[in-house]
C-alpha cells in the first residue's frame, strides 16, 4: 500500500503531468500522420526522456504510444492510409464507412473502444505481472536463457512472412550487438582499436536510425504524394456509440484478450493483434458478407485488439526483461539507461515505480478520451501539415537525439549506418522488428548462455535440468521443429510443381 | 534498389565470414574450451546456413532471365533520387563539420537545403528553418543541456 502511495506522489506532480499531457499532444500528432509510427514517436521521445526522471519518462512513452496508436485511426477513415501499422488491418473497412457518411460513428468508436481495450491492456498487467514476478524470482541463468531464446524465437514465428528472413534479421542483429566489451570475460571484440566501440553499437542512435532514419529516407521519395482528405463535417461523434456497445460487446472482450495475448508474444505488437483479431471477427461474425463494405464489427474488435495489445506487451518486459514488441524493446533500453533493469526483482525492490507504470497506464487511457477528442476535431488540419516540411525538421531533431545520446557525432555515425541498413533490410524483404529484438536480448542471451555453460562445464544436458528450464527448452525446441518442419513441407509445395 | 536474394546471400556469407576471421585471435576462459569467440561464430555459422538457404530458394524459385538487381520507379526522377541522396549527404556533411561550425549555422543549412530541394516556398524554408533550429537549440542545449557545438558562435553563445 505504501509504494501505491508513493507511486501516485511520484506521478501527481505538476512537471510530470504537464510530461504526460505534452506527450499526449506529441503521440495524437505522431499516430496521425501517416509515415510515422507509434515506434518512431519513442524512438524519438527516447533522448528526451533519457534526461527526466524514471517516472516521468516511463509516463511520456506510455502516453504518447497508447495517443498514436488510436491517433492513426484517424488517416484511416479520412484518407484511407492508416496512420500507424496498427491501423492497417481495418483501413479500408473504415473509409468505407466513412463513403457510407457514417465517419462520425466510425471515428467515436475507434476513440471509445481503443480506451476501453487499453484498459483492459492495464487491467490484465496488473493482474499478471505481479503473479509472474513471483515465480520469474526463482529463475538461475538456464531459465533466462531458455526464456531469451523462447522470445527471439516468438518473434520470428509470429511475425515474418518469410521466416528464413525473419532469422537472417535476427541473427544480424545478434551479430551487431557483440561489438563492444563481451559480458563474460570483458575481452573488446570488433572494436577495431576504437574507444567508442567498446561501448558497443548503442541502442538508441541505433534505434532512430532502424526506425526513424530508414523511414524518413522511405518518406522522401515519395514526399509530393498526400492523399485528399474527404471532405466530410464531423459533428458528434459520440452519437450511436453505445448502441454498438450494446450489440458488440462480447466482439471487444474478445479483441481485447486477443490483443493482450499477442502483445505479451515477443515480437508481435499491436499491428499483429489488430489483423489477427480483425479476422477472427470475420471467421466468426454472424454477417460475414457486411465485412468489407463500411461495418463496425471488425473495427470494433480490432481498434480494442491494438490497444489492449500495448499493455500486454510490458508483461513480459516488465518480469522477463523481454519485450513484448518494438516498442517496449526501447523502454527495456530506457530502463536499463535508468538503472532499473527490468526483472523480477524491480517488484521488489522498486514497487513504486511498477504501480507508477499502472497508474500512467490508465490515466493516458483515460485521457485518451479528452486528446483523441481534439485530435479528431483538428484531424483535417493535422493532415494538412506539408510533409516537405515535416520531414527535413525530424530528419534535424534524429541528429541531435542521437548526438545527445553519446555527446558526440559517434552518436550520429551509428544512426546514419543503422538507417541505411535498415532502408536496405525493408527493401530486400528482411523485417526490422527482430534485429532490434536481436539487439536488445543479445547481451541477455549470451551472458546468460556463458554463465550456463561455465555452470554446466560445458555439458548441454545440463540446460534441462531444471524443471523450469526443461519445459522452455522443449517448448523452444518443438517451436523450432515445426517451423523446419513447415519449412520442409513449403519447400516440397514450392517444388512439386517444377518437378512434375 | 532491389537485388535478388542470391546477392542479399553473398553478401551475408561474407559478412559472416569476416565475423569468424575476426575471432581467430580471441583468448579463451582459462581452463575451458571456448571464450568470447563462442558467440559470435554461432551466429555467424547461423547467418552463412540461412544464406546458404537463401541463395538455393532463389534458384530453386527464380525466373529464369530475372535480373540480378531492380530499381524502383522513383529512382529514374532525378528529383526523388536526389531528395534521397541530399538527405545522406547533409549526415555526413554534419559529421564532419559541425563541430567546426557549430550546430546554429549547419542546422540552417541543412534545413534549408532541404526545404528548397522539396520545393517549400523561399519565404515560408527560410522562416521555418530559422525558427526549428532555434526551438530545437534551445530545448536540448538550454532545457536538457546536452552541449551541441557552438563552433563560430562560441563568443557570442
Amino acid at each position: 500500500m505504501d509504494a501505491i502511495i508513493t507511486a501516485l506522489g511520484l506521478i501527481f506532480q505538476i512537471k510530470v503531468l504537464w510530461v504526460i499531457c505534452a506527450s499526449a499532444a506529441f503521440g495524437m500528432f505522431v499516430g496521425a500522420m501517416p509515415g510515422l509510427t507509434a515506434t518512431m514517436a519513442t524512438a524519438l521521445l527516447v533522448p528526451v526522456t533519457f534526461f527526466m526522471d524514471p517516472v516521468p519518462a516511463l509516463g511520456a512513452i506510455v502516453t504518447a504510444t497508447a495517443m498514436a496508436i488510436f491517433a492513426g485511426d484517424i488517416p484511416a477513415a479520412m484518407l484511407r492510409i492508416p496512420g500507424t501499422p496498427a491501423s492497417a488491418a481495418y483501413t479500408d473497412e473504415s473509409y468505407a464507412m466513412s463513403k457510407k457518411g457514417l465517419l462520425d460513428l466510425n471515428l467515436g468508436v475507434n476513440l471509445v473502444f481503443s480506451v476501453l481495450g487499453g484498459l483492459v491492456g492495464v487491467a490484465l498487467l496488473i493482474v499478471f505481472a505481479p503473479v509472474l514476478a513471483e515465480a520469474a524470482i526463482q529463475f538461475s541463468s538456464f531459465e533466462y536463457f531458455w526464456l531469451a531464446l523462447l522470445g527471439l524465437t516468438c518473434a520470428i514465428f509470429m511475425t515474418a512472412e518469410d521466416p528464413l528472413k525473419g532469422i537472417t534479421s535476427l541473427l544480424f542483429g545478434l551479430a551487431i550487438n557483440t561489438v563492444g566489451i563481451d559480458p563474460a570475460a570483458g575481452y573488446p571484440r570488433f572494436t577495431f582499436g576504437s574507444v567508442e566501440l567498446l561501448q558497443g553499437i548503442s541502442f538508441i542512435p541505433a534505434m532512430i536510425g532502424m526506425f526513424a532514419l530508414s523511414e524518413l529516407l522511405r518518406g522522401v521519395v515519395a514526399v509530393d504524394q498526400q492523399g485528399a482528405v474527404l471532405a466530410q463535417k464531423i459533428g458528434n461523434i459520440f452519437v450511436g456509440v453505445w448502441d454498438v456497445f450494446k450489440k458488440y460487446w462480447k466482439n471487444f472482450i474478445r479483441g481485447s484478450a486477443i490483443g493482450v495475448v499477442i502483445g505479451a508474444l515477443p515480437g508481435a505488437g499491436a499491428d499483429i493483434a489488430a489483423w489477427i483479431s480483425f479476422a477472427i471477427s470475420k471467421r466468426f461474425s454472424k454477417e460475414p458478407e457486411k465485412f468489407g463494405t463500411g461495418h463496425i464489427e471488425g473495427i470494433v474488435d480490432a481498434t480494442s485488439a491494438n490497444n489492449s495489445a500495448l499493455g500486454g506487451a510490458w508483461i513480459p518486459a516488465l518480469v522477463f526483461g523481454i519485450p513484448g514488441d518494438s516498442i517496449t524493446a526501447i523502454v527495456i533500453g530506457v530502463l536499463y539507461m535508468k538503472g532499473m533493469n527490468p526483472g523480477p526483482t524491480v517488484f521488489l525492490q522498486n514497487p513504486q515505480f511498477i504501480y507508477a507504470v499502472f497508474i500512467i497506464f490508465v490515466l493516458a487511457n483515460l485521457l485518451m478520451l479528452p486528446f483523441g477528442w481534439i485530435a479528431i476535431k483538428s484531424g483535417k488540419q493535422i493532415l494538412r501539415v506539408p510533409r516537405n516540411i515535416l520531414i527535413p525538421v525530424i530528419l534535424i531533431f534524429c541528429v541531435v537525439g542521437s548526438y545527445s545520446m553519446t555527446n558526440s557525432v559517434f552518436g550520429i555515425w551509428i544512426m546514419l549506418f543503422m538507417g541505411v541498413i535498415g532502408w536496405l533490410m525493408e527493401e530486400h524483404g528482411f523485417p526490422i522488428a527482430p534485429a532490434i529484438l536481436g539487439l536488445v536480448l543479445g547481451e541477455m542471451l549470451e551472458q546468460n548462455f556463458m554463465t550456463s555453460m561455465i555452470k554446466a562445464d560445458g555439458d548441454p544436458l545440463f540446460f534441462f535440468e531444471r524443471p523450469i528450464a526443461a519445459v522452455l527448452g522443449i517448448m523452444t525446441v518443438l517451436i523450432w521443429g515445426t517451423m523446419i518442419w513447415r519449412g520442409i513441407r513449403g519447400q516440397k509445395a514450392t517444388m512439386a510443381p517444377t518437378e512434375a | 534498389m532491389r537485388a535478388n536474394d542470391a546477392i542479399c546471400g553473398i553478401i551475408l556469407i561474407l559478412f559472416a565470414a569476416t565475423m569468424i576471421a575476426l575471432t581467430a585471435h580471441f583468448p579463451d576462459f582459462p581452463g575451458q574450451k571456448y571464450g568470447p569467440a563462442l558467440f559470435p561464430r554461432v551466429l555467424s555459422t547461423g547467418i552463412i546456413i540461412c544464406a546458404v538457404l537463401l541463395i538455393w530458394k532463389h534458384y530453386r524459385t527464380a525466373s529464369p532471365g530475372g535480373r540480378w538487381v531492380t530499381f524502383a520507379p522513383w529512382t529514374r526522377e532525378p528529383w526523388r533520387l536526389g531528395a534521397f541522396f541530399l538527405m545522406l549527404a547533409l549526415l555526413f556533411l554534419y559529421i564532419f563539420i559541425s563541430e567546426t561550425v557549430g550546430f546554429i549555422p549547419i542546422a540552417l543549412l541543412f534545413l534549408l537545403a532541404l526545404f528548397l530541394w522539396l520545393n517549400v516556398r523561399p519565404v515560408t524554408a527560410v522562416i521555418t528553418a530559422v525558427v526549428a533550429t532555434i526551438v530545437i537549440h534551445e530545448f536540448f542545449s538550454s532545457l536538457l543541456r546536452v552541449p551541441l557545438p557552438r563552433g563560430w558562435l562560441d563568443s557570442i553563445l
